[in-house]
């Protein structure tokens, strides 16, 4: 059924369909819509979840761990600060091994305040072990909630799913959203084989010397690792189903392009309208959609790159001291490929600036008419 | 003589507990009251370490270690969790320390309780940071020392009145208890268990380590903490109904208990002197507020 | 039972830190330097108790309900225990630490309680161990005569009893009357002895128609004739008729003899047999009774319930006064000239010595004058002794016959015991003196040496139970488990009727009571199973069966010592480890 609705809805309709039956959450701008509309299902019954309304982020992902441990599926979304105050929690569940999946509606950390759009936030999880989905579209939004908790549930470790603020959040655009039997066909009930179970006496996330910790983070890489293989397969699967297919990338007009743009998110919808301006004057330009960060599928990145002779990673985030932290990783991806493509990485947008595709095509511009870029980072329509 | 208290036992042997910890003991008693049917959360604290190393667990019951400032909100997830399976009846017993109760999880607990999610809280409090090597909390009571209250300068505050604090959210159910009276711990916990709602038990733990105590002297320090009216044991309900469970023999000195801790020798006898007149204030009112008609006993033998 | 366990690779391990080993693995047991053991101290009414009683541990069996076990346990030590229940002085409940918490246990009313259950199990034979042909004679029915015949017949020895007397019993029967001792209690304790077999032949009196011949015919001989000889006044018209003396007075009415009293009847002296004369001679129907005695009240050696017994009849006491004059008239007796008395310095016994005072001599009516001053061993039969085939007379020491810890006499294979050897003077000092003397004849016949008895003012073991000697005192306790809780007292028959009869003038206590009175008791260094120390045990480390078989696991046990600090009654000791190890 078609839904025209705000991207926080369209997590939410997921949420529901993906028969969530715990959820944990704290209000945060712009993120809020996404639980209250949750909290409307559980009251009316819609949804049989409980809905526990905590008093901090942190206890939001305690929560969370918590309902996820005694074996139920379990959601919570947030943002920003929220997301920062989580960030022990973060580990915790992730290390854990709960397929736990939180949405996180990209917006700028203070100070100052500012409720806008930037990725920074969920980046700086990067290392907490938790997988991470960009979406660009709302109904993206949606089909990788359900996406998410299969493979989280198949490969035991958290999915963070990031759309940007406002830009998705709070546009509406028309979503198909699936039917119930269909979508429980791709997303059976789960039945976790480690829980809290009475009458199974075990302790879970005690003391581990260094005897063991070591083998405990390989098995998460191994299963970190692993997930880039489930990503492709259950994206295949729901493309079966549902006629919308989902892969660990998504290239645009890439075959013989020889600059190509990198993108995520909200960005990638402006840019690929300035990719076909760049083709219609005959420039071989061409995009490469960032879909999953973590895992980051550095092999299908080298593949998607090798032949470009110029990469621009568009970054609404910052590094301090590094730069871009989608560029960084796209040149560890190239790295060791015979005549890699130059990369320039462009830092945009940040703090919720609009990126329009006058903004494009001076990052192209710029591109062209360079051999390399001037800086370890080149700041986008910063006022100097 | 003999006890009236359950065979069953669901803390084994080989915990790492410090000779004559009182925590473990504390837990020995909570297990005996909920039986098998029970989720037991560990907050970070000496606990984390006294359950065991990976693969190993000392408690009987399941276990979820968990961190330092989520002690309520775990267990409102886990609770929520469990009862999504179907699992309704099994008790969520929330084990927390000091610290991780009257700092750092007072957010978390606070939070939980309001909620009046359904779940027993229970703070062990051995009256400071012990498994990081005895630095203060805000349960560390007024003259201890402690390595981060040295005998120059011994802890200036009160302790924190937790009991206070969550008599004040209106709980169904709150009370004291101590391993030296595993009967009334017992009972406590029981009558926990058959309320729904949130209930919060504050255990007095020894801590031969950071009291600078005999190993031996355990129960007479949690005894005479009891009869010297330091830690009286009491339960409020709804945070209006106060009523002492045991009333003390007879009353003795805090001196006696006093002076059986390192952390407590520097004090001067004038110290002490202040130490047993708060105490005296602190026991009278708790006397006038506490339901005298259901007290066990001639209440006034008790003077 | 291996509780290790280990991961050889990470394919082996689970995906998340699960925990499913139990810390069993962990033999915390390592970290100890001390360690508790469970070791049974001396408790102060054990002491005391001069038959040698185990009293911390029966109270514990009849805290338990186990009525014949108890009874049972006081059969090893004493065949009397419905004697001593009732006439006993009860020095244990003198040393009981209950004295301190609302008074000392009842133990005689326990006592007299499991002595009393009808349908007693009859007392234990032991598995025999008499070598072929050894015989013992015994001279004397008395406590410890029987004690000693008792014990040994129980070993299988064959044994026969000499009294002097027509009737079993010695003193329990001619001189405690009945109406402290019923005799249907005696005769059948008596009666339980004979049933293991003990000859007994009445009638014969050493010196006279047993001679010392007769016992050559035995291998061992246990002579126990206690004291039968009244101390004498020594006052002018003591030998008027009317003056009989307290034993001789108390045999007459204990044996059924006719006794005339009159009514007027004075008794001299402060002790049991004064207070027994004296309560006799009101039943029998005087009309006033006086105890005259030369100290205050505080200075009788009568039991104190006794005395206050006699004043509750009506018995008149006069204190501070002695006779020194009997008044005579046509060689009868018809008043009595005393002088009053005032307490000086202390005398030898510690007690103050009454001096009379000058002028004070004042007369008393009286038709019957019964002196009981004290008794002494009649021990005519040693003229005859050597001649009678032994070489040598048997030596005495303080007007009592001579004897070592091993109740050994001068002569080899002659032991000597109770009153006439000892002088304590109580039934249960005479059972603990017979005892002593049948495991001394045993340990004689078997030719082993009789060194290591334990000295005479302390008492002997027929089935000694492994007890730390060191004695638990109140200040030992652990009181916080302990409450003050009152003494049952017994009923007893109102004054102005028992005093009409011999019937029994003490109720025991009913079951209830005695429930009370076990309980009561703190079993001072005696584990009573109590679980102090399996509930506060830390590391879960004592385990036990039906309250009772503590065990230590010291796989585990860390040496904390709180099992040690809690034991309200100090059973459990902390012991350096390096002395286990050697």
């Amino acid at each position: 059924m078609e839904k025209v609705i705000m991207g926080n809805h369209a997590v939410s309709f997921g949420v529901q369909l993906a028969r969530v039956q715990v959820i944990a959450a704290y209000p945060i701008t712009p993120q809020t819509q996404i639980v209250e509309m949750l909290s409307e299902l559980c009251a009316d019954g819609r949804l049989a979840a409980k809905f526990i309304k905590v008093e901090s982020e942190h206890s939001v992902m305690a929560a969370v761990v918590g309902a996820s441990i005694a074996g139920a599926r379990a959601f919570t979304a947030t943002s920003s600060h929220g997301l920062a105050l989580m960030h022990e929690v973060l580990h915790w569940a992730a290390g854990g091994r709960l397929p736990i999946v939180a949405a996180n509606v990209n917006r700028t950390l203070g100070p100052g305040w500012n409720v806008w759009t930037e990725q920074t936030d969920s980046l700086a999880q990067r290392d907490t072990g938790w997988m991470q989905l960009y979406c660009e579209t709302n109904q993206e939004a949606l089909d990788l909630v359900l996406l998410a908790y299969r493979v989280a549930e198949k490969v035991l470790l958290p999915v963070m799913l990031v759309l940007d603020a406002f830009f998705l959040s709070h546009t509406m655009e028309p979503v198909d959203v699936p039917e119930q039997a269909l979508v429980d066909r791709f997303l059976p009930s789960f039945e976790p084989q480690y829980k809290l179970q009475p009458g199974e006496p075990c302790s879970f996330y005690g003391l581990v010397t260094p005897e063991y910790y070591m083998e405990l983070r390989h098995k998460m890489h191994l299963a970190m690792q692993s997930a880039l293989a489930e990503i492709t397969a259950a994206g295949n699967e729901f493309g079966r189903l549902f006629g919308r297919y989902y892969g660990l990338l998504e290239p645009y007009r890439l075959e013989d392009a020889d600059v190509v743009l990198v993108t995520s998110g909200s960005i990638t919808g402006t840019s690929r309208v300035v990719v076909d301006e760049w083709r219609a004057r005959g420039h071989k330009v061409g995009l490469l959609k960032m879909r999953v960060f973590r895992p980051f599928p550095f092999a299908a990145v080298r593949q998607a790159l090798a032949h470009a002779k110029k990469v621009a990673v568009l970054d609404r985030d910052i590094s301090q001291g590094l730069g871009g932290i989608w560029a960084s990783e796209t040149k560890g991806a190239l790295y060791g490929v015979a005549e890699p493509p130059v990369v320039f990485p462009f830092i945009i947008g940040l703090g919720g600036r609009d990126v329009t595709p006058e903004s494009i095509h001076k990052v192209l511009d710029y591109t062209v008419a360079h051999d390399a870029p001037e800086d370890d980072t080149v700041w986008m329509e910063v006022k100097r | 003589m003999s006890y009236d208290v359950s065979e069953s036992e669901l803390l084994a042997s080989g915990h790492v507990a410090c000779p004559g910890c009182g925590a473990p003991m504390a837990v020995r008693y909570a297990l005996k009251a909920l039986g098998e049917n029970t989720v037991l959360i560990v907050v970070a604290s000496c606990w984390s370490i006294i359950a065991g190393p990976f693969p190993y667990t000392a408690a009987q019951v399941p276990l979820l270690h968990t961190l330092f400032a989520t002690g309520g909100s775990v267990a409102s997830g886990v609770k929520a969790g469990l009862e999504a399976r179907g699992l309704q009846d099994t008790t969520v017993l929330t084990l927390a320390g000091d610290g991780g109760t009257f700092d750092i999880g007072i957010q978390a607990l606070s939070a939980a309780v309001e909620r009046n999610e359904d779940f027993i809280y229970m703070c062990y409090d051995n009256e400071a940071y012990m498994n990081t090597g005895i630095q203060r909390s805000s349960a560390t009571p007024w003259g201890a020392w402690t390595t981060t209250t040295p005998v120059k300068h011994p802890k200036d505050q009160p302790k924190k009145d937790m009991v206070a604090i969550m008599a004040a959210h209106r709980i169904p159910y709150t009370a004291t208890a101590t391993i030296a009276y595993p009967e009334d711990l017992i009972r406590k916990v029981q009558k926990a268990k058959s309320i729904r709602g949130s209930k919060f038990l504050h255990v007095l733990a020894p801590c031969p380590s950071g009291w600078k105590s005999e190993p031996s002297q355990s129960v007479l320090l949690s005894r005479l903490a009891v009869e010297s009216c330091i830690f009286p044991l009491y339960e409020v309900e709804h945070g209006e109904e106060y009523r002492i469970t045991v009333w003390p023999k007879a009353r003795v000195p805090v001196q006696k208990y006093l002076r059986l801790q390192g952390r407590f020798a520097h004090l001067r006898d004038e110290d002490i002197g202040r130490i047993q007149e708060n105490v005296d204030d602190e026991w009278q009112k708790l006397v006038t507020r506490s339901d005298r008609a259901k007290a066990p006993g001639n209440v006034d033998q008790a003077f | 039972m291996t509780y290790q366990i280990s991961f050889r690779n990470e394919g082996e391990m689970p995906d998340l830190p699960v925990s499913s080993g139990t810390t069993l693995y962990n033999t915390t047991g390592t970290w100890r330097y001390v360690r508790p053991v469970y070791r049974n101290k001396t408790s102060p009414c054990n002491v005391a108790c001069p038959a040698g009683e185990d009293i911390a541990q029966y109270l514990g069996l009849v805290a338990k309900g186990k009525y014949q076990e108890a009874r049972l346990r006081i059969l090893e030590e004493n065949p009397f225990p419905g004697v001593c229940g009732r006439v006993c002085p009860h020095p244990c409940e003198s040393e009981c630490n209950r004295a301190e918490l609302g008074g000392s246990i009842s133990i005689h009313m326990v006592e007299r309680f499991l002595a009393d259950l009808a349908g007693g199990a009859p007392v234990q034979r032991l598995p025999s161990n008499a070598p072929a042909g050894a015989t013992v004679a015994i001279v004397g029915s008395g406590p410890a005569g029987l004690s000693c015949a008792y014990q040994l017949a129980r070993r299988g020895y064959p044994v026969t009893v000499f009294e002097a007397w027509d009737d079993l019993g010695g003193t329990m029967r001619l001189g405690i009357p009945a109406y402290r001792l019923p005799r249907h209690v005696l005769d059948a304790e008596i009666a339980a002895i004979a049933r293991l077999g003990v000859e007994m032949c009445t009638g014969r009196r050493l010196g006279d128609n047993l001679s010392t011949a007769d016992l050559r015919a035995f291998s061992a001989v246990f002579l126990a004739v206690g004291q039968q000889k009244s101390r004498a006044l020594e006052v002018a018209g003591e030998d008027a008729q009317g003056v009989v003396a307290g034993l001789d007075f108390l045999r007459r009415v204990n044996l059924g003899m006719p006794v005339e009293v009159g009514a007027r009847v004075a008794v001299v002296g402060g002790g049991n047999t004064a207070m027994d004369a004296a309560r006799a001679a009101l039943r029998l129907g005087a009309q006033t009774v006086t105890v005259l005695y030369r100290r205050s009240r505080y200075e009788m050696p009568a039991i104190a319930e006794e005395v206050q017994e006699a004043q509750d009849e009506g018995i008149c006491f006069e204190f501070l006064t002695t006779p020194v004059r009997v008044l005579t008239e046509d060689g009868a007796i018809r008043g009595l000239q005393c002088v009053r008395m005032q307490l000086g310095a202390p005398d030898g016994t510690g007690r103050r010595r009454p001096e009379p005072l000058a002028g004070s001599e004042y007369t008393l009516n009286v038709d019957v004058l019964i002196p009981a001053l004290g008794q002494e061993a009649d021990l005519a039969f040693l003229e005859h002794w050597a001649g009678g085939g032994l070489a040598q007379t048997l030596s005495m020491a303080n007007g009592l016959l001579e004897t070592d810890a091993a109740a050994q006499s001068s002569q080899t294979g002659i032991f000597v015991g109770g009153d006439s050897a000892t002088g304590f003077g109580t039934v249960a000092h005479a059972v603990g003196s017979g005892k002593r003397a049948a495991l001394a004849i045993d340990r004689y016949l078997h030719g082993e040496d009789l060194n290591g008895f334990p000295a005479l003012d302390q008492h002997v073991h027929a089935a000694p139970r492994d007890l730390d000697p060191a004695v638990v005192r109140f200040a030992d306790l652990n009181l916080a488990y302990f409450e003050e809780l009152p003494r049952p007292e017994p009923k007893q028959r109102p004054a102005i009727e028992r005093k009409r009869d011999f019937a029994e003038v003490t109720d025991g206590l009913d079951e209830q009571q005695v429930q009370q009175e076990a309980h009561r008791c703190f079993s001072c260094g005696t584990c009573n199973g109590c679980d102090t120390c399996w509930l506060y045990c830390p590391d879960v480390s004592i385990s036990r069966v039906d309250h009772s078989d503590y065990q230590v696991n010291y796989d585990y046990c860390k040496g904390c010592g709180i099992c040690a600090q809690e034991c309200p009654r100090r059973a459990i000791v902390m012991e350096e480890e390096l002395k286990w190890k050697k």
